[in-house]
């Protein structure tokens, strides 16, 4: 019985993917934080010349993934795609201030919001790359 | 003098070599706009039409550097094999869709080159699906006479004698060129060839034809 109650409470709460608004809202949300930090001047050059419609393809299909919903995440990992572009800690809060600003933008909960945010925090030690420790 | 002390064999190979060198001539082609400017980047490539060397397996690089392909423009044998390294620190992804050799590649930073054989005659055109603004260009000929111009418009080959047809092409060519038969002999040939370009066009169809 318990086993039972406990299978409906899951299948009752909505998924993440739903409450950031399904199919639409994800690609809403990818779309708008890309086009949002490529024309950041503190996060913009990381992103110079590179195909941003792909990008948001797959941060759309990332988020999707990670939030419960019908996608699989194809592209390269984070430690991958980040390689190289020698981010910074104060790009990576940057990038998350902006996300914040165009969930809220896409009218997502503070819960949801919280949620996402809890799902992508541990991506930041592939995609930060540590200070070089040169003599100053 | 050590040469009348040579091996008759010796000396019959070495006299070989010379009539070897002497059977054939330089040629250099000289390719402008019509408005006379020296156009570089340009390909151009002679067909034996008597007859045709053995293969060899060729090889040749295209590096990634600052997101941009080095050279832009290659010309290579059928069966050339062109490896793929990244100077670059960051990833790209190397394609291409073009009938003569469709692939794709994943460049990591400090992976190995990766090679991949060109086993098809045509034009193949290269991108990156990272970096919008990568493009390349790889002429695939079935001849092992080639050349592509530097950027005051000139290529220079020394060819076997014998009859050829040239072809060129150019990235931004507007049209195919006509081809042209010549015969090349002890005496250098100076060819010029003048073609239309568009700076906004990218003439993938005027291939050689």
């Amino acid at each position: 019985m318990l086993l039972l109650l406990s299978g409906i409470a899951a299948s009752a709460a909505p998924r993440l993917y739903d409450r950031l608004g399904g199919e639409a809202g994800v690609a809403a949300i990818a779309g708008s934080l890309i086009d949002r930090v490529s024309a950041d001047p503190k996060l913009g050059r990381s992103f110079k010349d590179s195909n941003l419609d792909r990008i948001k393809k797959l941060l759309a299909e990332q988020i999707c993934d990670l939030s419960g919903g019908p996608c699989r995440y194809s592209g390269d990992s984070m430690r991958e795609v980040h390689a190289g572009h020698h981010i910074s800690e104060a790009e990576f809060f940057g990038m998350v201030a902006d996300l914040r600003a165009v969930l809220k933008e896409q009218h997502v909960s503070q819960g949801a919001t919280n949620e996402l945010l809890r799902l992508l925090a541990p991506m930041k030690r592939d995609v930060v790359e540590p200070a070089q420790s040169t003599a100053q | 003098m050590n040469a009348p002390h040579l091996h008759r064999p010796i000396a019959a190979l070495l006299l070989g070599l010379l009539a070897a060198q002497a059977n054939g001539g330089a040629v250099t082609v000289n390719v402008t706009t019509r408005t006379g400017a020296a156009a570089g980047d340009a390909v151009v490539v002679f067909y034996p039409l008597d007859a045709v060397p053995a293969t060899t397996r060729d090889t040749a690089v295209i590096d990634q550097v600052n997101k941009r392909f080095v050279p832009r423009v290659s010309v290579v044998r059928t069966g050339t094999a062109i490896t793929f390294p990244n100077s670059d620190r960051i990833r790209h992804q190397v394609y291409s869709f073009s009938p003569a050799k469709t692939f794709s590649l994943k460049l990591y930073a400090g992976s190995p080159k990766t090679a991949v054989t060109f086993d098809q005659p045509g034009l193949v055109v290269l991108g990156c699906n990272i970096h919008d603004n990568m493009i390349a260009f790889v002429g695939v000929v079935d001849s092992p006479y080639f050349a592509k111009t530097t950027d005051t418009g000139t290529a220079s080959l020394n060819l076997p004698s014998g009859r050829y047809r040239l072809r060129a092409w150019h990235p931004n060519a507007v049209a195919a060129l006509p081809s042209r038969d010549i015969t090349v002999a002890a005496a250098p040939l100076n060819i010029p060839l003048a073609i239309d370009v568009d700076g906004t066009s990218t003439a993938v169809a005027a291939w050689l034809e």
